[in-house]
């Protein structure tokens, strides 16, 4: 603990720059930016930038803030912040300090929210959050493939191998990808830096489910 | 119960007044056909559009229609079946409503609304077309023209801690009813601000504040339930800019007090608890976590009379807003009921006008909602504070089926909570004398330490009237029989260790000793021989017992229970020396304090003068006095609370903290000099028929 917030907090990877500028101008720059400015991944959807899955017409798309093309020239960490399902894996890539792992030649499997509420219980994911980052780092690790593989090339690859060496077989379903029968891919090929985000519906790794084992079904005030 | 259960008729008077702010169908009317909604208008709101229609007989629910359009009408996009309304959603069906929301906000659409009779789709309505409200304020005027991360990314992104802060400081620097304070700062160090927003100016002092019986809102707590921090954000700017004559009047009589992030660090980490994993909501009252201090604290300081606290409940299936008073049964009853009355007197109605759906947390049968009082609300209640939980359903569930997308699930959070704290603002302001008659009473009443002590334990929420969901009311949580303790003791006895000794709850490097935690609530404390006496008669009554007893549910120390030392008559003059606790107890004759020693009375009567001198401690409440009552000296707490006196009162020379002089009738002149610290009286006014001089003026 310093004396010096700036220096120990664990800043979330902000969007905006703010040191040394009027709020009014920081704000408006974001407000300028959603009309096709250049300044972050508002501006206009690059030609290419094509993703896929049942989730994608839910998620921001066209010229929105946190459309698939404004992502693209993106480090893969900013992009996952722009897509509203994937704050809970978004957090945990900050609290395990995944974000330098995170090059232009990887994967990312990203579960949605839903899928980690599925998998784990609230307890259980503060705990992981906020203690026990070594096993949630392992878990994302789970979460990641060597290579930026669109979501066709993982199919006709058949399987592949996590960056935590787990092997995931991997079958085509529609224009996505089934995961060792486990997961599935619901808005694949977003392309980040390079890498290649593919949302998931489920949570792999190896971790226990706790789900439903505190209050989760009616979580109380 | 006090509270008022409106069941209809609330209606003409809205509708007559908005009349001509509402989009109608246009005049060429298509020809009815059977069944069809007819009278469909749209009325705009921030963030939401409220949809009004004339009932159709035998429907038995309505899907709402939305389409985006072009100005000359046309549909831009697909139509989309948005809402569900079904007889539950409003304590009145002869008027049915709906807030539409999730929408990006200064978009066009059109909207139509059908039928439906047992499932059966009924012809649509005519449509009606209107244009929404942008996002608040003036783009092209500084201050107006702020925006939040979460506004500007169009709820693609929650508002991140940086962003808060540098917006924060804009609305401080732009507006003068608006001063940021810091009001501590979280275990990571985050800032922890608190807007104190007034008109023209907010007082300048928590002293100052507490003087306009301000309103609170807590806007996060849990990190992973940022809906309602974000409607702070925005609502903290409207007031900041607004030129709405309503809302400044409203200011101009108290002052808002808004909390936007307590959890900085859960926020950011995206977790319910805080940076040690601490439930922040089970920690008000033992708080031994630095952001739960934080808040105490300045609830001692700028004394809330009423507040709000928001969170996001994991439910798909019940209301828009489940909300909820403080239950435990050691709150006062007056406050419980004005807190009911908040909420289904005021926010049950005017859901109804505006098409949200308030409703009882818990009222899906969940086990939630109880009697803990280390939850906010009931935290609150124990500090005679009006208040109620917020939630903001998690999911849009069949009722909003259009919420699968993330932003428009998230849009309608947030306006909805903008909603319900722009009605807690008009509540206050209509119920202000309510409310503080209501936290005047309870303050004597608890003073006074009469009535058992229920260490856990609720009043029922009793099921309100169909159609509106009372069906289903929380669990009962009535204090079981281990729970409850018939006769209250007079004190706590703390020992030396107890009190001051290091402590192993709490963060490593940051755990508090009791004393200081007992400081951040404010409680009285009197140095006695061998130990630290806590009187139960106190204003926070219910909660020490909840802090104090060795029976308590979660105690933060237990100490030992002092019994009272005379409860019957006692005749001729009363000399005390050590501690003497007087329980309804009738003294004739004259009571005499010595230096050093401690009396404590509760209720009961005296006949004759109370003297004290340089005592450790002087506390009379809910007595009776027919004398003089001369208070000198006294090294440690004063208390007077609720008593009738017949004599002059003079309290002067007290050398600790604030005498509290609260609630008395005093038949003679009122006088304070001398004392260290003025005395207050935590806006509970006095009775004196004398004169009132020097520090006690204005008491």
């Amino acid at each position: 603990m310093s004396d010096t917030p700036s220096a120990t907090r664990p800043t979330p990877r902000r969007i905006l720059p703010v040191a040394g500028a009027t709020l009014a101008a920081v704000l408006l720059i974001v407000v300028g930016s959603t009309a096709g400015g250049d300044d972050g991944p508002a501006g206009a959807v690059p030609a290419g930038s094509t993703v896929t899955g049942p989730l994608c017409d839910l998620l921001p798309a066209g010229d929105e803030p946190g459309n698939p093309g404004s992502l693209v020239d993106e480090p893969a960490d900013r992009a996952l912040q722009w897509i509203p399902v994937l704050t809970t894996f978004e957090a945990a890539v900050r609290a395990t300090g995944l974000a330098e792992e995170l090059t232009p030649e990887v994967t990312i499997l990203a579960p949605t929210d839903d899928a980690f509420a599925g998998k784990f219980s609230r307890t259980n994911l503060d705990e992981l959050l906020l203690r026990d980052t070594d096993a949630l780092h392992e878990l994302l690790r789970d979460h990641l493939i060597t290579g930026a593989l669109p979501v066709a090339e993982l199919v006709a690859a058949g399987s592949v191998t996590t960056v935590a060496g787990t092997r995931l077989r991997v079958t085509g379903v529609g224009q996505g990808a089934r995961l060792d029968e486990q997961a599935e891919t619901v808005c694949a090929d977003y392309v980040a830096g390079g890498a290649r985000i593919h949302v998931i519906n489920e949570v792999l790794g190896d971790l226990p489910t706790t789900a439903g084992q505190d209050d989760d079904g009616h979580p109380a005030h | 119960m006090r509270h008022r259960r409106t069941t209809a008729g609330v209606f003409s008077a809205l509708l007559a007044v908005t009349l001509a702010a509402t989009a109608q169908p246009a005049a060429a009317q298509q020809p009815t056909e059977p069944n069809q909604v007819q009278d469909l208008t749209v009325v705009q709101g921030d963030g939401f559009a409220t949809l009004a229609w004339t009932p159709v007989d035998g429907a038995t629910d309505y899907q709402i229609e939305r389409t985006p359009v072009a100005e000359d009408g046309t549909a831009t996009g697909a139509s989309v079946t948005v809402g569900l309304w079904r007889p539950n959603r409003q304590i009145n069906n002869t008027e049915p409503t709906f807030a539409d929301a999730g929408f990006a906000p200064g978009n066009r659409f059109q909207w139509r609304v059908r039928a439906r009779l047992d499932g059966d789709p009924q012809p649509y309505s005519a449509p009606v077309g209107d244009t929404t409200r942008g996002h608040w304020g003036d783009p092209d005027v500084p201050g107006p023209n702020l925006r939040t991360q979460w506004e500007s990314t169009l709820g693609a992104q929650y508002t991140n801690d940086v962003n808060e802060y540098a917006y924060t400081a804009a609305i401080d620097d732009l507006s003068d009813r608006v001063r940021v304070v810091e009001i501590g700062r979280t275990l990571q160090d985050r800032p922890i601000n608190m807007f104190v927003i007034g008109y023209p100016t907010p007082p300048a002092t928590p002293e100052a504040v507490a003087a306009t019986n301000p309103l609170a809102v807590n806007c996060n707590v849990h990190g992973n339930e940022p809906g309602d921090r974000e409607a702070c954000l925005i609502m903290a700017r409207q007031l900041a800019f607004t030129d709405d004559p309503t809302t400044l009047g409203l200011l101009s009589k108290t002052t808002m007090l808004i909390v936007p992030t307590i959890n900085g660090d859960g926020r950011a980490a995206n977790s319910r608890g805080n940076a040690d994993g601490q439930d922040l909501n089970r920690d008000y009252s033992l708080i031994r976590q630095p952001e739960t201090q934080a808040f105490v604290e300045m609830v001692r300081d700028y004394r809330p009379i009423a507040s709000y606290d928001g969170h996001e409940y994991g439910n798909s299936n019940t209301g828009d807003l489940p909300m909820l008073p403080p239950r435990h049964q050691n709150v006062a009853q007056g406050i419980f009921d004005e807190s009911q009355d908040m909420i289904e007197g005021h926010m049950y109605t005017e859901g109804a006008k505006d098409g949200w759906w308030a409703c009882p947390y818990g009222c899906t049968g969940a086990n939630v909602g109880l009697g803990e009082e280390t939850i906010l609300r009931n935290t609150l209640g124990l500090k005679n504070v009006v208040n109620s939980l917020l939630e903001l359903r998690s999911s849009g569930g069949p009722t909003r089926p259009d919420e699968g997308n993330t932003a428009n699930n998230r849009r309608r959070k947030t306006y909805s909570a903008v909603w319900t704290f722009h009605q807690f603002l008009a509540y206050h302001g209509a119920n202000v004398g309510d409310i503080t008659a209501a936290r005047a009473e309870a303050i004597r009443f608890q003073s006074a330490n009469t009535g058992r002590i229920v260490f856990r334990g609720s009043r029922p929420i009793e099921a309100y009237p169909a159609p509106h969901p009372g069906d289903t009311p929380p669990p009962l949580d009535a204090p079981t029989a281990e729970r409850i303790l018939e006769q209250p003791p007079c004190a706590y006895k703390l020992t030396e260790e107890q009190y001051h000794g290091a402590r192993d709850d709490g963060p490593d490097g940051q755990q508090t000793t009791v004393a200081q935690r007992l400081a951040a609530h404010g409680w009285k404390v009197i140095k006695v021989a061998g130990g630290y006496l806590v009187p139960l008669s106190q204003p926070e009554r219910g909660l020490v017992p909840l802090l104090l007893d060795e029976q308590a549910a979660e105690g933060m120390v237990a100490g030992e229970r002092i019994a009272p030392t005379l409860t019957g008559t006692h005749h001729g003059p009363l000399t005390v020396s050590g501690v003497a606790c007087l329980a309804d107890a009738t003294v004739r004759g004259p009571v005499q304090v010595r230096p050093g020693a401690t009396l404590i009375v509760n209720g009961g009567s005296i006949n004759g003068s109370v003297n004290a001198s340089n005592a450790s401690g002087f506390v009379l409440t809910a007595g009776t006095v027919n004398g003089p009552v001369n208070v000198t000296g006294t090294i440690g707490p004063v208390l007077l609370v609720g008593n009738r006196i017949s004599g002059p009162v003079n309290v002067v020379n007290t050398t600790g903290v604030a005498p509290l002089v609260a609630g008395n009738t005093v038949n003679g002149p009122l006088g304070c000099s001398g004392n260290a610290a003025g005395p207050v009286n935590l806006e509970v006014a006095n009775s004196v028929s004398g004169p009132r001089f020097d520090q006690c003026a204005r008491l």
